[in-house]
C-alpha cells in the first residue's frame, strides 16, 4: 500500500541516488571506458561526467521544486498538457522497466556464471523479483530504509576489497596522464556518462522529500559517492589488469579481484564478497526502477500501486529475457544509458524553461 | 484467524524451512578431483592411450599436444587404472595425461576416465613446455584457460627447459610439485634471479599491449626443479625464441631495478679472493633520449647494500679506501652482466623485454605510437648507455 504520509529525509534521497546509480557498472565500468577511450586516462572522464551529472541534477531540482509534493509524471501535464505528457510518462516507465530488467538479467549472467553454476535463470531470477517486490510494496519509505542498510555495508566492503588489490597495482599501467591530448578522455566520457545513469530518480523521490529545499544537497552526495566509488574501480583495475588486460576481460573489475590470493587472512580470495555487495546493489537498482515504473502507472491512471507492482513483475522479466546473449545484453544497457542521458539530461532543461514561459507551478522565490 | 488456522500456517511456514537447508547442485568437495597443476607438452600419447587406441577408443583429433594435471590428494582405490607416468609410492599427487588438439576437450575427456569430476578453482600453476611454446602461439594455447571461470587469473604460468610432466613430477614423498613450483616464486626476497611471478591476469595484459615478454624457466634434473632464467617470447608472434640465462636475469634485474636482494659476487682482480655484494635498495631509472629519429636510453642504476662475504687474506679493515675499491669491482661486475644481457636483447634475440619501451610510452606518448609496432627491431637500433653506483653501507655483523 502506498501511503502518501512516506516521507524521506535528505540523506535518504541522497542514498537513493547511490544505490540507484551504482549497479552493474562496477563490474564492466573499466572495460567500457577503456574502449571508448583507449587510454588509461579514463578516471579524468569520470571526473568532467560527474560534473555534467551535477549540472543535469541541479536542472531537475530546480523544475521539481517549482511542483512540491509531485512527480514527474504528475507534473509533466501541467507543462506540457495531457497528450505529450502521457507520451513522455509512457517513455520514462519503459524507460525504468528496461533497467530494471537489465539489472536483472545482468546479475542473472554474473551469477550464473560465478556463483551458482547449476542453478537454472528462472531461479535465481525468481528469487530476486519476489524479494524485491516484498520490499516495493512496503512503499519508499521501506526502500529508503532498507537503501541505508545495504549502502555502509558495500562501501566498506568495496573499499577492503578494492585496496587488497593494491599488490598488483602498477602506476605505470595508468601513465602517461594526456598522453594522447584530452580527445581521448572526451571519448570517455561517452561510457563514462552513462554510468551515472540514475540520477533522474529525483524526479519522483523529490516528491517524497521531507525538505524539498534540500534537493541539491541529496545530488550532490548522490554524485559525489558513486564518483568515489568508480574512480576506484577504475584507477586500481586498470593499474592491476593494464590497458591490455582490461580491454578483453569480460568483467574486469571482477577479474581484478580474482587475481590475487592471501594468505593469512580468513579468506584468501574475495570475489564473492565483491559479488555479494555487487548484488545488493543490482538488488537496489532493480526495486527502485521497479517501484518508480510502478508509481508511474498507478499516477497516470490515478489508480493503487500495488496491483501495478504485481503486474510489471512478469514484464519485467520478459524484457529480461529478450537479448539473446551477452554482447546483446550489453547493448542493451549502452542503449537504456543513452536513452537516461538524452531523456533525462535535456528534457528536464526544456520543460524548465517552458514552464518558466508559460508560468506554470511555482517560482522558488 | 482461529487457533487451529494458526498452528497449520506454523507448520507450513516451519516446512518451508526444509527447503532452504541445502545449495541448489552443490557437490562435496571429497568427491571432487582439484587440479592444482596442468602442463602442456607436445604430444606423446602414452603407453594407455595407444593400448585404448587399438581397441578403437580413439576420438578424431590431430595429435598436437599432451596435458598433464595433477590432482590432489590422489582419491584411494585407483590403483587399476593407473598410468601416470610415475609409480604412486607414497605420493601425495596424481599426474594424469591425455593427448589431443583442445584442451578443454582433453579435459573433459578425463570426464571419461575419472569418476570424479575436475575442478580448476585451485589450479595455481600452469607449466609450459618450451618444445611446445616454440610451436604453437601462447595466446591460443591459453585461450581456455582465460576463458574459464572456473580458473582464476591469479594462476601462475612458467615454461620448463624439458617436458612439463617432469617439471610437474616429484622425488621428494609428501610434495606436491604444483604448490612447490609456486612457493619457489616466493623466495625473490633471496635471490634477483627469479623473475616477478607471472600470472595469468598479468600475462593477458602484457599479450594484448604486444610486447615481448619473459617467463620463468624451469629445469628439472633426477626429479628435482630449479628455477633458472628464463624464456623469451616475442610480442609479435607470442611463440618461444630463445631464453635468457640466470646470469641474464640478474643483470636484467638491475636494469629494471627490481632488485630485492641477491648475492653480487666477484673476484678481486690481482689476488682472485671472492667477493660478494648483498643489494638492500637498488633503485634504477630509464630515460629515454630523443634527437630527431634517433631513441637511446640511458640506465642510471643505484645500489646500497652490505659487503657481506670477503675471503681476502689478510683480512683488511674498512677503511674508506678500501670500500671505494670494492665498490668499483662490484660496478664493473654489474656492468658486465648489463652488458651482456643487453647484447642478448639487442643482438642476439632483437627483443627489449626490460621496460626500455615502456619508458618510451610514458615520456614520448606521440612518438611511441608510431614505433609501438615495430618496437622490437627499433629497440635493437638503439643507443643504450648505462651508469651503475654501487654503495658499501655496512658490512654485516663483523668489522674486521
Amino acid at each position: 500500500m502506498s501511503r502518501s504520509s512516506d516521507q524521506i529525509t535528505t540523506a535518504q534521497a541522497a542514498v537513493i541516488i547511490i544505490n540507484y546509480m551504482l549497479g552493474a557498472g562496477i563490474l564492466t565500468l573499466p572495460r567500457t571506458a577503456v574502449t571508448a577511450s583507449n587510454s588509461p586516462d579514463v578516471w579524468i572522464s569520470v571526473l568532467l561526467s560527474s560534473l555534467l551529472i551535477l549540472l543535469a541534477g541541479f536542472v531537475i531540482v530546480k523544475l521539481c521544486r517549482r511542483f512540491p509534493g509531485q512527480t514527474w509524471f504528475q507534473f509533466v501535464p501541467q507543462i506540457t498538457g495531457k497528450a505529450i505528457a502521457f507520451l513522455i510518462s509512457l517513455i520514462t516507465i519503459g524507460y525504468l522497466l528496461t533497467i530494471s530488467a537489465f539489472e536483472l538479467r545482468v546479475m542473472a549472467e554474473v551469477t550464473g556464471m560465478f556463483l551458482l553454476e547449476g542453478t537454472p535463470m528462472w531461479a535465481i531470477v525468481m528469487t530476486f523479483m519476489w524479494v524485491g517486490l516484498y520490499l516495493t510494496t512496503g512503499g519508499i519509505g521501506s526502500i529508503a530504509r532498507l537503501f541505508e542498510i545495504i549502502l555502509p555495508i558495500t562501501l566498506v566492503i568495496f573499499i577492503i576489497t578494492f585496496s587488497l588489490s593494491s599488490g598488483l597495482f602498477e602506476i605505470n599501467n595508468l601513465r602517461p596522464v594526456l598522453g594522447s591530448g584530452v580527445i581521448p578522455v572526451l571519448l570517455g566520457m561517452r561510457s563514462t556518462t552513462l554510468a551515472f545513469a540514475g540520477f533522474e530518480i529525483m524526479l519522483i523521490i523529490m516528491a517524497f522529500m521531507s525538505s524539498p529545499q534540500k534537493g541539491m544537497k541529496a545530488v550532490t552526495w548522490g554524485t559525489i559517492v558513486p564518483t568515489f566509488v568508480y574512480l576506484v574501480a577504475l584507477v586500481m583495475t586498470i593499474g592491476g589488469l593494464s590497458l591490455g588486460g582490461v580491454k578483453v576481460a569480460t568483467w574486469p573489475s571482477l577479474d581484478l579481484i580474482r587475481s590475487f590470493e592471501i594468505q593469512g587472512l580468513i579468506f584468501e580470495r574475495f570475489e564473492s564478497l565483491l559479488l555479494v555487495i555487487w548484488i545488493m546493489q543490482i538488488f537496489s537498482t532493480f526495486t527502485i526502477t521497479h517501484y518508480a515504473a510502478s508509481l508511474g502507472w498507478s499516477q497516470l491512471f490515478d489508480k493503487n500501486i500495488r496491483p501495478f507492482l504485481f503486474m510489471m513483475l512478469p514484464v519485467i522479466f520478459l524484457i529480461a529475457v529478450i537479448p539473446k546473449n551477452i554482447s546483446e545484453l550489453f547493448m542493451l544497457g549502452q542503449i537504456v544509458g543513452n536513452v537516461s542521458v538524452y531523456l533525462f539530461g535535456t528534457l528536464p532543461f526544456f520543460l524548465l524553461i517552458i514552464s518558466k514561459i508559460r508560468r506554470k507551478g511555482e517560482t522558488s522565490n | 484467524m482461529n487457533q487451529s488456522a494458526r498452528i497449520l500456517g506454523m507448520v507450513f511456514i516451519c516446512s518451508m524451512l526444509l527447503t532452504t537447508t541445502g545449495c541448489w547442485s552443490n557437490d562435496e568437495i571429497e568427491e571432487l578431483n582439484l587440479y592444482v597443476g596442468l602442463g602442456m607438452d607436445v604430444a606423446q600419447e602414452s603407453k594407455f592411450e595407444k593400448q585404448v587406441n587399438e581397441q578403437g577408443g580413439h576420438y578424431p583429433k590431430k595429435k598436437n599436444m599432451t596435458v598433464t594435471v595433477q590432482i590432489t590428494p590422489p582419491s584411494s582405490g585407483q590403483k587399476k587404472n593407473q598410468n601416470s607416468s610415475s609409480p604412486q609410492g607414497g605420493k601425495s599427487y596424481l599426474n594424469e595425461r591425455l593427448t589431443g588438439d583442445s584442451v578443454v576437450q582433453i579435459l573433459r575427456q578425463f570426464a571419461l576416465r575419472r569418476e570424479r569430476p575436475l575442478i580448476g578453482h585451485h589450479l595455481k600453476v600452469i607449466v609450459l613446455s618450451t618444445e611446445l611454446a616454440k610451436k604453437y602461439n601462447l595466446e591460443q594455447l591459453l585461450d581456455y584457460i582465460m576463458r574459464d571461470n572456473d580458473i582464476r587469473p591469479s594462476c601462475l604460468i612458467l615454461i620448463s627447459h624439458g617436458s612439463a610432466v617432469e617439471a610437474l613430477n616429484s622425488s621428494e614423498p609428501g610434495e606436491i610439485p604444483a604448490l612447490y613450483l609456486t612457493g619457489l616464486f616466493d623466495n625473490r626476497q633471496l635471490s634477483n634471479k627469479i623473475l616477478p611471478a607471472m600470472s595469468l591476469a598479468k600475462l593477458d595484459g602484457m599479450m594484448q599491449s604486444g610486447s615481448s615478454f619473459l617467463l620463468q624457466n624451469v629445469i628439472t634434473a633426477e626429479g628435482e626443479h630449479k628455477f633458472s632464467g628464463a624464456g623469451i617470447f616475442k610480442g609479435t608472434s607470442k611463440k618461444w625464441i630463445g631464453s635468457l640465462s640466470q646470469t641474464d636475469l640478474e643483470g636484467l634485474s638491475w636494469i629494471t631495478g627490481k632488485v630485492r636482494t641477491g648475492a653480487l659476487k666477484t673476484y678481486k682482480p690481482r689476488t682472485g679472493d671472492t667477493i660478494t655484494y648483498e643489494p638492500k635498495v637498488t633503485k634504477s631509472k630509464i630515460t629515454p633520449i630523443v634527437r630527431g629519429d634517433q631513441i637511446s636510453f640511458h640506465v642510471e642504476v643505484a645500489s646500497r647494500g652490505a659487503l657481506i662475504e670477503d675471503w681476502s687474506s689478510p683480512q683488511h679493515t674498512a677503511t674508506e679506501s678500501y670500500q671505494d675499491e670494492l665498490e668499483g669491482y662490484f660496478e664493473d661486475t654489474v656492468r658486465e652482466q648489463i652488458r651482456q644481457v643487453l647484447y642478448k636483447m639487442q643482438e642476439t634475440y632483437h627483443v627489449d623485454v626490460a621496460g626500455f619501451g615502456e619508458q618510451l610510452r610514458i615520456k614520448h606518448p606521440r612518438l611511441w605510437k608510431k614505433v609501438e609496432k615495430n618496437w622490437d627491431e627499433a629497440f635493437s637500433k638503439a643507443n643504450v648507455t648505462y651508469d651503475v653506483k654501487i654503495n658499501i653501507t655496512n658490512y654485516g655483523s663483523s668489522m674486521r
